[in-house]
């Protein structure tokens, strides 16, 4: 079910009424069902793999809160300081292999899912499995926003056994935190603690939560319908022509609208989920902070899929170099290599994040170069950072608007190399394309053509309108101001204004299928 | 104690001395590469070993709260 339909509407409606009219200490429970509504609608079963994976969770962090009360039991009775440690090492041990256990459980799940695509056609050749049984198979073993949903399960095992939340005592809490209906397909990636306080909090009704909420939905859909879906009719046009050949030029128009579409597309997502969630008042993590804002490529990853990042840097980088075996090559390395070896663990840190984060986005060797490629200027650019302050001074190069923006272009140009990689449909038209970019530009025939590709003026136009407006919008956030507010503060004439503005923007110029059925989120493929 | 992590963090993330907020991970004053050197750096000075768990924004929101974290991590 797409957030952008008429029945997720009708249930976001029923739900919300009954959420505010049920006792305070029973609204969870709306959630939850909400939220198991939401996903068997949306993969017309019950999803097998999301119910062994969340059960997993559930009994892992049931293990481990029961292993720490025992070990504070145990180390209670002991005086003595190195048998003390030997108990502790004891119970860290034990809990850590049944983490790893659940890691390769969990994981093991979503791989499978996941690559079952590829493994299908050739059960299919090989005559094992049928129609129905592939139709059977879609339906209950690959489920909605398994990724999401795994990461989530691994982070809540993890947070259990750093101690940094309590384990979960009711399996169906846990699942609503795990299946949080807004945050599903897409994410943000939620930590067990924070969400489960905003869960625990009582939840008045209130006018003005509602309305904020509603804007912000409203706004994510009008980024996704009029902008994101409207440059698709070109963008599609333009990676998708069989025969290729085409001005570099156009692939340059091409990619620089991809690369707003991607934003468009997953930042109205989280628009709206976030929006949704506001209505229920429950705050979720912000994902996004106006990352073409960014003035180096570690500040745009850190301000896009903001938590995915986060996960991925505590999950993966830190555990992998505070571990026993990222210690030993720190050692080895600052040994060997005086000046460079304290950068060691962090450059396989880095590398290791932007692989599986490579891995994660997609399964062809495009996402795996796209990973590698951010891997490689992340490292570059974090072991010359002290670097470039004495560049900057030998070279004269002073601070200001003329510098920002140099840096800003600098990171849109690197952005821009990595999804011309992401957005071809193979490896070969990426080579043809950049080949394209830099020997066959051919300025004069892309502007005369640039309307062949599914998108005419008024299309141009329209777009350049409703990008305009999002930049202004963007521009006040970016300066610290609260838009909605503002709106909201202003004199109901303009006030109204704007809301309907917007509202009838939205349902005049977005772009529609048939029974107003919008397009699948770009995001919702990862 | 306190003399040597300021050494620390002079040496790899200055901008750490003069701030004065609490969420310097996520403000990216100070960003994982530069947690991970300094981490390394604190465990070797102090003969410490600074778990992954204790990696986290709020023992890295400011100066004083990565001393603090050092004095926590010494008293055990």
């Amino acid at each position: 079910m797409q957030l952008i339909s008429t029945n997720f509407v009708i249930l976001w409606v029923i739900f919300f009424a009954l959420y505010y009219l049920v006792p305070a200490k029973r609204q969870w429970m709306i959630l939850a069902v909400a939220s198991g509504l939401f996903y068997v609608a949306g993969t017309g079963g019950i999803p097998v793999g999301i119910v062994l994976t969340g059960a997993g969770a559930y009994g892992c962090g049931i293990y481990l809160a029961r292993s720490l009360e025992a070990q504070k039991l145990a180390l209670s009775d002991i005086a003595e300081k190195e048998r003390k440690k030997a108990v502790k090492q004891g119970f860290e041990r034990r809990r850590r292999r049944v983490q790893i256990l659940y890691f390769v459980y969990s994981l093991g799940i979503l791989l499978c899912t996941k690559y079952m695509v590829v493994i299908l056609p050739f059960l299919q050749k090989t005559g094992l499995t049928t129609p129905e049984g592939d139709a059977f198979f879609a339906r209950v073993v690959m489920p909605l926003g398994i990724s999401f949903y795994t990461l989530t399960a691994i982070g809540y095992v993890v947070d259990v056994g750093r101690e940094q939340c309590t384990a979960q005592e009711n399996p169906v809490k846990l699942f609503l935190f795990l299946a949080y209906f807004p945050a599903i397909t897409q994410g943000p990636f939620n930590r067990y603690g924070k969400l489960q306080e905003e869960f625990e909090r009582v939840h008045v009704f209130d006018y003005g939560r509602m309305l904020f909420g509603v804007q912000r939905f409203v706004w994510g859909a009008f980024k996704k319908l009029v902008i994101a879906d409207r440059i698709n009719l070109f963008v599609g046009n333009v990676f998708g022509s069989v025969n290729g050949g085409l001005p570099g030029s156009i692939y340059a128009l091409a990619t620089v609208l991809y690369m707003l579409q991607l934003y468009a597309d997953f930042s109205g997502y989280m628009d709206m989920a976030l929006g949704i969630s506001e209505t229920f008042d429950i705050y979720l993590p912000e994902n996004f902070k106006r990352p073409y804002f960014s003035k180096s490529v570690a500040e745009f990853w850190r301000r896009w899929h903001i938590t995915l990042g986060t996960w991925f840097k505590d999950y993966v980088m830190f555990s992998f170099v505070m571990s026993g075996a990222g210690r030993k090559i720190g050692k080895v390395a600052k040994k060997k290599m005086p000046r460079m070896g304290k950068h060691v663990t962090g450059i396989i840190g880095t590398m290791l994040v932007w692989l599986l984060t490579g891995m994660w986005h997609g399964r062809t060797a495009s996402y795996l170069l796209w990973g590698v490629y951010y891997g490689v200027i992340m490292c570059i650019s974090l072991v010359l950072e002290s670097q470039y302050s004495v560049w900057k001074e030998k070279l004269h190069i002073k601070d200001g608007k003329v510098y920002g923006f140099f840096t800003m272009a600098r990171t849109w140009m690197i952005v821009f190399v990595a999804d011309v990689l992401i957005r071809s449909e193979s490896l070969s038209q990426a080579g043809e394309i950049y080949r394209a970019l830099i020997a066959d530009f051919r300025l004069k025939e892309g502007i005369l053509g640039v309307t062949d590709y599914g998108l005419n003026r008024y299309g141009f136009l329209l777009l350049a309108a409703a990008c305009l407006l999002w930049l202004a919008v963007s521009v006040w956030e970016e300066k610290g101001k609260d838009v909605r507010r503002l709106i909201a503060q202003s004199p109901m004439a303009l006030r109204w204004c704007c809301y309907y503005g917007v509202v009838l923007l939205l349902l005049i110029t977005g772009i529609y299928g048939g029974s107003y059925d919008t397009a699948a989120f770009l995001y919702q493929s990862f | 104690m306190e003399e040597k992590v300021l050494e620390i963090l002079e040496e790899y993330c200055e901008e750490a001395l003069d701030y004065e907020g609490d969420n310097m991970m996520e403000e990216g004053v100070i960003d994982s590469f530069t947690v991970i050197n300094v981490v390394s750096e604190l465990e070797d000075a102090f003969d410490i070993e600074i778990d992954a768990k204790y990696v986290v924004a709020e023992n890295f929101r400011n100066k004083e709260a990565i001393i603090e974290l050092v004095a926590r991590l010494l008293e055990e």
